[in-house]
Order: C-alpha cells, then sequence, then structure tokens
C-alpha cells in the first residue's frame, strides 16, 4: 500500500481510533461514517447541508405527499410512536399542522420509565388520535432480553425488532399506506445519505442496521441451532415472536405500504423537539438524572437504553450515549466540542450500578456472567488487554485503564 | 427480441458498500451482501458491482452482526455470489487476465475494465480470445468540462487521460468490447438525470450495447436513457433510497412505453 492510500484508508476511517474533527464521533462507530480530507465526519457534513436546504420548500412537499393519502374512510397515516419527545411532535406535525386523522403505534417492550409511560398514555388525550401499544408476553421479552444480550450484545435487540415490525403489521392490517416516522438515526447521527435522497424505510435498513443482520427466526430453538448456539436456547418458537415478523414484499406491495421520514422535511433537532411539547403538551422529560448521559429528554421508552444497552456500546466500541447527545448538540451549536469532550469523560465509561442490579434481578442473571458476556464482544480493533485490564485510547489523547478483563 | 434491462451498480469501498456522489463524497451504506442478497427477490435483470476501493483493506469495523469476517476481495466475492443469483458483472482493481480468471472463478459472469483497459488496451483484445466478448465490459468514467468539451478519466475519476469518450468507445469495441458502461463524473450522485447527449453521441458511434449510468434521481430518469440510445439502464444511489426499487424502475418504464421483464 502507498503512503497516499494508507492516508486514504486512514480517512474512511478505517483507523478505528480517528475521532471526528469537529465533533466527537470516532471512526469505529456503532453508525458507520466516513472521514473527509479535512477530517470532518459524513455525520456533520450532512448535518452542515441543513442550513442551506429550503424548509419551506420541504414543507410544501410534505403536504403534497400526504394529500395524495387522505381518506374518507380510514386512518390517513400511521406513526409508530415511542411517545418520546420527537413521537409528540411527529403527531403534532400530523395531526395539527396537517390535519390528519392518525393511528399511533407503539411497541411496549415493558421497561418504560414512569415518566416515559405518562407521556405514552397521554397523547390519546392531547392529540385526536387513536393507539394501538402492542405488549409482548412478559415471558417471551425476559427470554429475549436474555438472547439478545447473549447473541448479539444487546438486551434491547427486541425494542429494536419491535419497533421497526409492528407498525408495519398494523399499518398493513388496517391498510393505511402511509407511514411516518422521525429522524432517520443512520442519517442524521452518521450521515448515512444526503437529505435530498429523500430515503424511505426499507426492509434491507431494518434487516441489516436496525436488526444487525438478525432476525426473529434467529432467535427460536430451531434458529439458534443454525446459528451454532444451541446453548442460548429459552424454547421460544415462531407463535411467541408474532410481534416480531416483517411483512413480505408482496403483502406491503399491495397495500403500498411506504415509510417516509419526517427528518426529510424539517429542520429536524431533538432539542427544539423537545422543548416545543414540553411547552405544547405539557411533554415530561426524565425526573431522575441518568447514570451514562447528561439528557434528560431521550429514551425514556426503556430504562435500559441509556443505561446498561447503551453500556454495551462503550464494551464494544469504546463510546456510549453522551458521546451520541454530544456530537448532535456540536452539530446544533448547542455545546463546544471541549464541553463534548468533558460530557464523554464524565459518562461514557460508566458502569450504570442502579440500572445493572435492576436488569440482572429482571432477567435472573449474576455480575459475574454478565461481565464474562460482555468482554466476548470487545472489539479488538480498540480494546487491548495491559496487565490484565482493557485498555483504549481516548478522544482527549493519552490511553486510559477501563475494568479487569474477565477472558483470558 | 431483446428487452432493455434495468440493472443496480453496487459500490464497494475498503469493505462496506457506498452511497457516490461526484465520485468524491462516499457515504456508508451497509455490508456487501444484504443488497445483493435483496435484489434476488426484485426484478432486476442484471447486476453490476463495482470495487473502488484504493487500497487492499476490507473490514466491516463491527464483528457484532450476522455478516462479519468479510475482510479480503475473494471473500466478499464469494459470499456475493453465493447470495446473489442473477447475472453478475464485476468490476474494480481488474489489471490482468487473471484478476479476470479469478473474478469469474468467484461468481462473475461478466467483467468490467476501466483505467487497466486505457492503460494497455491489448489486455481487452486478450480477453475478448479468452473469455469471449460477451463477457467483458468496457467501463468509461466521462468528465464534461466547463468549455462543454468530454474528457474520459480514469482511476475512480482522479486521473485525466486526454480521451474522448466517443473516440475510446470505437477502440474498446475494435479490441473486442461485448458493452460499454458509461457513466459521467458530473452527474454521479446529482439525482439530476443522465447526460443524455453522452449517451446518444456514444451509443450513436458503437454497435455494441450501452449501459448508461450516472444520474438517476426519479424512476422516470430511466426511459430517457432508453430513448437516447441506451441498451440498458443503470444506477447506483437510488437503488438504496425506497423499498422496492425495482417496481418503482420497472412500472415506470411501463408507463413510459419499454416492454421490460416485470
Amino acid at each position: 500500500m502507498t503512503a497516499a492510500d494508507a492516508a486514504f484508508s486512514r480517512s474512511l476511517g478505517i483507523n478505528p481510533m480517528k475521532y471526528c474533527s469537529r465533533c466527537v464521533v470516532p471512526g469505529m462507530s456503532a453508525v458507520p461514517l466516513t472521514f473527509d480530507d479535512k477530517g470532518v465526519c459524513s455525520g456533520c457534513r450532512v448535518s452542515d447541508t441543513k442550513a442551506t436546504i429550503d424548509w419551506d420548500k420541504r414543507g410544501r412537499l410534505l403536504r403534497e405527499l400526504v394529500d395524495e393519502y387522505r381518506t374518507s374512510s380510514n386512518y390517513d397515516i400511521v406513526i409508530p410512536v415511542s411517545g418520546g419527545k420527537d413521537s409528540y411532535y411527529q403527531t403534532h406535525v400530523a395531526t395539527k399542522e396537517l390535519g390528519l386523522k392518525a393511528l399511533l403505534v407503539t411497541y411496549h417492550g415493558n421497561n418504560y420509565l414512569p415518566e416515559g409511560e405518562y407521556n405514552l398514555q397521554r397523547m390519546r388525550e392531547v392529540f385526536d388520535a387513536d393507539h394501538i401499544i402492542v405488549r409482548p408476553s412478559v415471558e417471551a421479552l425476559k427470554k429475549m432480553n436474555r438472547l439478545g444480550f447473549r447473541i448479539q450484545g444487546d438486551m434491547n435487540w427486541h425494542a429494536h425488532c419491535g419497533i421497526f415490525s409492528a407498525p408495519i403489521q398494523v399499518a398493513l392490517r388496517y391498510k393505511v399506506p402511509l407511514i411516518m416516522w422521525g429522524e432517520h438515526g443512520f442519517l442524521d447521527l452518521g450521515g448515512m445519505y444526503s437529505l435530498n435522497d429523500f430515503v424511505e424505510f426499507t426492509a434491507k435498513h431494518r434487516l441489516e442496521h436496525l436488526l444487525r443482520g438478525y432476525d426473529w427466526y434467529d432467535f427460536t430453538d430451531e434458529g439458534l441451532e443454525k446459528l451454532g448456539r444451541p446453548e442460548a436456547k429459552e424454547g421460544l418458537t415462531a407463535k411467541d415472536l408474532l410481534w416480531a415478523k416483517y411483512p413480505s414484499d408482496e403483502e406491503i406491495d399491495s397495500i403500498g405500504v411506504r415509510g417516509i421520514y419526517l427528518g426529510n422535511f424539517v429542520n429536524w433537532d431533538g432539542n427544539s423537539n423537545a422543548e416545543l411539547v414540553a411547552a405544547k403538551y405539557d411533554w415530561k422529560a426524565s425526573e431522575v438524572p441518568f447514570e451514562r448521559t447528561y439528557r434528560l429528554a431521550s429514551n425514556l421508552d426503556d430504562m435500559h437504553e441509556n443505561g446498561i444497552h447503551d453500556y454495551l456500546k462503550f464494551v464494544k466500541f469504546g463510546y456510549g450515549r453522551a458521546t451520541d447527545h454530544s456530537c448532535k448538540d456540536i452539530r446544533s451549536g448547542r455545546m463546544t466540542r471541549d464541553e463534548g469532550i468533558a460530557m464523554v469523560r464524565k459518562y461514557d465509561h460508566v458502569k450504570p450500578r442502579r440500572d445493572l442490579e435492576r436488569w440482572l434481578t429482571y432477567v435472573d442473571m449474576s455480575e459475574e456472567e454478565f461481565d464474562r458476556v460482555c468482554d466476548t464482544f470487545r472489539d479488538p480493533r480498540v480494546w487491548r488487554i495491559e496487565d490484565g485490564y482493557w485498555v483504549k485510547d481516548n478522544v482527549w489523547g493519552e490511553p486510559s485503564q477501563y475494568g479487569k478483563a474477565h477472558v483470558a | 427480441m431483446l428487452k432493455p434491462r434495468l440493472i443496480p451498480v453496487l459500490l464497494l469501498q475498503n469493505g462496506h458498500l457506498v452511497r457516490s456522489e461526484l465520485f468524491n463524497i462516499h457515504q456508508i451504506i451497509g455490508n456487501p451482501v444484504h443488497e445483493a442478497e435483496r435484489f434476488n427477490h426484485w426484478g432486476v435483470d442484471e447486476l453490476i458491482y463495482l470495487d473502488i476501493s484504493r487500497s487492499d483493506e476490507y473490514d466491516l469495523r463491527r464483528d457484532d452482526q450476522k455478516v462479519r469476517h468479510l475482510n479480503t476481495i475473494t471473500r466478499i466475492q464469494e459470499a456475493v455470489s453465493r447470495t446473489c443469483f442473477i447475472p453478475l458483472t464485476w468490476g474494480g482493481r481488474i489489471r490482468t487476465l487473471d484478476d479476470m480468471a479469478s473474478a469469474f472463478a468467484h461468481g462473475a459472469d461478466k467483467v468490467a475494465v476501466n483505467s487497466q483497459a486505457l492503460r494497455t488496451p491489448e489486455l481487452i483484445a486478450q480477453a475478448s480470445i479468452r473469455f469471449g466478448k460477451q463477457a467483458i465490459v468496457v467501463s468509461i468514467d466521462v468528465l464534461r468540462h466547463g468549455d462543454g468539451r468530454w474528457e474520459v478519466f480514469i482511476d475512480c475519476g482522479r486521473t485525466p487521460t486526454g480521451r474522448d469518450p466517443v473516440d475510446w468507445a470505437i477502440e474498446a469495441e475494435r479490441l473486442g468490447a461485448g458493452e460499454i458502461l458509461l457513466q459521467s463524473i458530473n452527474r454521479d450522485g446529482t439525482g439530476d438525470g443522465y447526460d443524455l447527449d453522452l449517451i446518444r453521441a456514444v451509443a450513436g458511434a458503437v454497435r455494441i450495447p450501452l449501459i448508461a449510468c450516472s444520474g438517476v434521481g426519479r424512476y422516470e430518469d430511466y426511459a430517457d436513457g432508453l430513448r437516447s440510445g441506451a441498451a440498458a439502464v443503470a444506477a447506483a444511489n437510488i437503488w438504496h433510497f425506497k423499498e422496492m426499487a425495482d417496481r418503482g424502475g420497472k412500472r415506470a418504464l411501463v408507463r413510459a412505453g419499454f416492454n421490460v421483464r416485470i
């Protein structure tokens, strides 16, 4: 490889511990991104383009698009909602600004924070919308928590699957062709697409990115056998996971179901959404601080999302939600890079005691087993073992030690 | 009769599929096999897979996903050909007859050659004799200068050649190319539609089929490519944007009066 090619490879982010020169995202990120020759990540570059877009025109495009889907006798739109700030904002735009009759659909993974549950239940009071909440059996959910953790290093895999399956099932059942999601997470955080692409929801994006390549059938006893992980079997069958099934192309095509992202049509900013819906609808942020991030308005639909689910991201990739939140807040001008780095230093490595203990009790697992499984997911591009401890490089320069290694 | 073909192009860069803009901006779309697998379920006629990596490093960057360890080009080729059951053209980083033989051995039905065809044109003649011209696609990347003049560029759009695309296409046909894949650097990733003048000029100068690419932003753009003389219409980015991009594209072609395989 020539020096120029090596430099080019590093610019792609293949050097895992390269960080964006503008925000704090590492090259080795869960959301894949690239770096340009100035060392700026694709997430920042796409965020920059928001200032050049004619958002009034985008608003007109959205209105024209939804006008084609207005009906006289059915729901005009399905909105997948968690009850969070963004859900409220989506529903506000759809019902109050566009005047659509909305069917709200929620996947409920059984771990809502009290504030999140309050916000969720109030949606049908503050909006003229009907609401279907899909709640899988708690026994199946506990099994899926353990399986997600052991197979994919993510106890909340079930949530990604439910959130990105149940609303499409409901749209088909009620024959509502238009679904409106919030922002495209991978575009917003990592700059996966241009905002000019008007990307829509696809089965491929669900399977590959949102579900990391696994689908519900991988978690049945039969599926685990095929995966070569028979020791992880929990006795699940296809009938336990009906809520997780994604419809076929033919079914989707027969109704013409499409999922648009509101983030392509409005100048999306999570903080602004939170301010607007708190003022208009008395939406409530978390009253108790999180152990792993400073934001109080995100991820209230699952207590582990900002807790041990996010700790697993640190275990795998060496960073966490405080990095994600800092990136977004730096890009929107609410925070400087130095302030972001301070948040990363304060939060990214924290093992969330309160949250961990609740989850271990919930799924009946020991902390010793938890740590052992965690260490099977340490990415060698990020982590090295020195003197029996995990070590990695940091955004602020020098490497640090982060806990005892539980592998040989 | 030959029906016009609709062809997705996948761009591989150091292990990931990428979205491309002006041959310059690349954003990671995903791993090398999921999309190829998806095309099996869809009504696409062929798949063109171009490796635009500038080094031999292929890395998916995370090991906690179901698809993992695709860290050499032959592993990627094998994984793609295992999942993809439609005719496959492999291009990018093909410099020798051995590179071509390896691509065929790992599942390719055709190879696309670009930079090396200009550096050593006799490679096309030799390849055409050894593998048959039906298996050899010459890929041409064209930049339109400010004064309207066209110029062929190689090395993923980084090296000018001084060649005119029409002259080069005629020479490629004479050397034994079976098809031309024509890309416009200026239109790449813009969604502004094909460079129809370029397609007309090149298609009008050769008898072999021309595959038009670069610039498709709406499914309706495909029909313009066919009307300008292309035998097949290809696109890269738009295949990643919406669900069932095959049906969207084919239905637009049917609406425009073309007889395509549905």
